[in-house]
């Protein structure tokens, strides 16, 4: 009777404190593993702006379309400018025969005696013909920019890459430095993972990190690039008269803060569209983990067959 | 295996349904169990049963969560 009771008991108590352990166990992994459904794919988005304004003669791109580096993405009407180098090039040709000119008066000048040509008229055309050189390399120096706003009038892709939010047509005026589409650099694609701050001292830079879009498809490998070192500290922002406007928050009730971490793609494979701004989500393996991992993964799933 | 499903635009844990499917399987053991006349060598049933359910759940969801 007595053992029998024992037995009840330690059957009891066993699987009670096997309860204990599991459930601390997912408890931790739930809480203190570093993942985040919060990651957000980003890439380098470049506001491309014509150098020069004028009218847009031709668009030969299309939205969306990807594009190599230096290819036309649209032309500005470069008449205008054609016959600017043409006007700087008209400068440029009677600075050089001014100067020309000043030059050979000022040598035969030079050549004659003091008592022919008084010593300030040797000067003043000594001086005169310094400044006609000076204002040919001026012309030149024009012609030189003219001939650069006829090239800049042909706008070419920074990047390889999308060519995103085409908002310029043939027609349009295109006004020197407003950007009027975006480009996305296809090299330059990376996750922004928002981890809590309490997730942080689990991670390290270089550690493997799975990805899983939102929107499906194979699982993605990349590793932690860098952590942000800084985030708005949203409780202190400076009042007015330049005094501290501290939130009364309460002691025990507070939300872990976001810190973002820059994750690179190991590789992208074929197939994978990314478009910035996707969400995913970023599962971390620690170091300790990694090399454990493997053979936890094996033992639950010996695990789990077997319970049933 | 995701870690989240969506069910008609809403998206929940996994962990979720893996409740749904331990807390099916606590069912069938349970009644196996009952039939068997096991709780008659258990000294506390509810609370073997409580255990025996964590037990089925935590494995499930961290198998899942590998």
């Amino acid at each position: 009777m007595n053992p029998k009771s024992l037995l009840r008991f330690l059957l009891t108590g066993a699987i009670f404190a096997v309860a204990i352990v599991v459930a601390i166990a997912l408890w931790r992994h739930y809480m203190y593993s570093p993942w985040t459904r919060d990651g957000r794919v980003r890439a380098d988005v470049i506001s491309v702006a014509p150098d020069v304004s004028g009218i847009v003669v031709d668009v030969p791109v299309h939205e969306n379309e990807l594009v190599r580096r230096g290819d036309v993405l649209f032309h500005v009407d470069a008449e205008r400018y054609r016959i600017a180098l043409a006007q700087a090039e008209a400068a440029v040709a009677a600075r050089k025969i001014d100067y020309e000119l000043k030059t050979r008066e000022a040598k035969r000048r030079a050549s004659l005696s003091g008592v022919v040509v008084s010593s300030e008229s040797q000067d003043s055309s000594a001086s005169s013909a310094s400044a006609a050189a000076a204002q040919y390399q001026e012309a030149q120096a024009a012609r030189d920019t003219a001939a650069l706003n006829l090239q800049r009038t042909a706008v070419l892709a920074p990047v390889d890459g999308y060519v995103t939010n085409l908002d310029v047509f043939a027609g349009d005026y295109a006004s020197a430095g407003r950007a009027v589409l975006a480009m996305i650099d296809s090299h330059s694609f990376r996750i922004n993972g928002y981890f809590e701050e309490t997730k942080l001292p689990y991670m390290r830079v270089g550690d493997a990190v799975s990805i899983l879009m939102m929107s499906g498809g194979p699982t993605l490998h990349g590793h932690i690039e860098s952590l942000a070192r800084g985030i708005t500290d949203r409780d202190n922002p400076s009042g007015p008269r330049l005094l501290a406007d501290v939130n009364p928050t309460f002691n025990w009730v507070r939300l872990a803060q976001r810190v973002p971490v820059r994750i690179a793609f190991d590789q992208i494979p074929d197939g994978v569209v990314l478009a910035s701004g996707m969400t995913c989500t970023v599962i971390v393996k620690p170091h300790g983990m990694q090399a454990a991992a493997p053979t936890n993964s094996q033992n639950d799933t010996a695990t789990a067959p077997k319970s049933p | 295996m995701p870690r989240e499903i969506d069910l008609l635009g809403f998206y929940m844990p996994t962990l979720l349904p893996v409740f749904i499917l331990a807390f099916a399987l606590q069912w069938l053991i349970d009644s196996l169990l009952g039939r068997l006349g096991f709780y008659t060598h258990v000294w506390h049933p509810s609370l073997f049963r409580f255990s025996l359910f964590v037990c089925l759940f935590g494995a499930m969801g961290l198998a899942f969560y590998r």
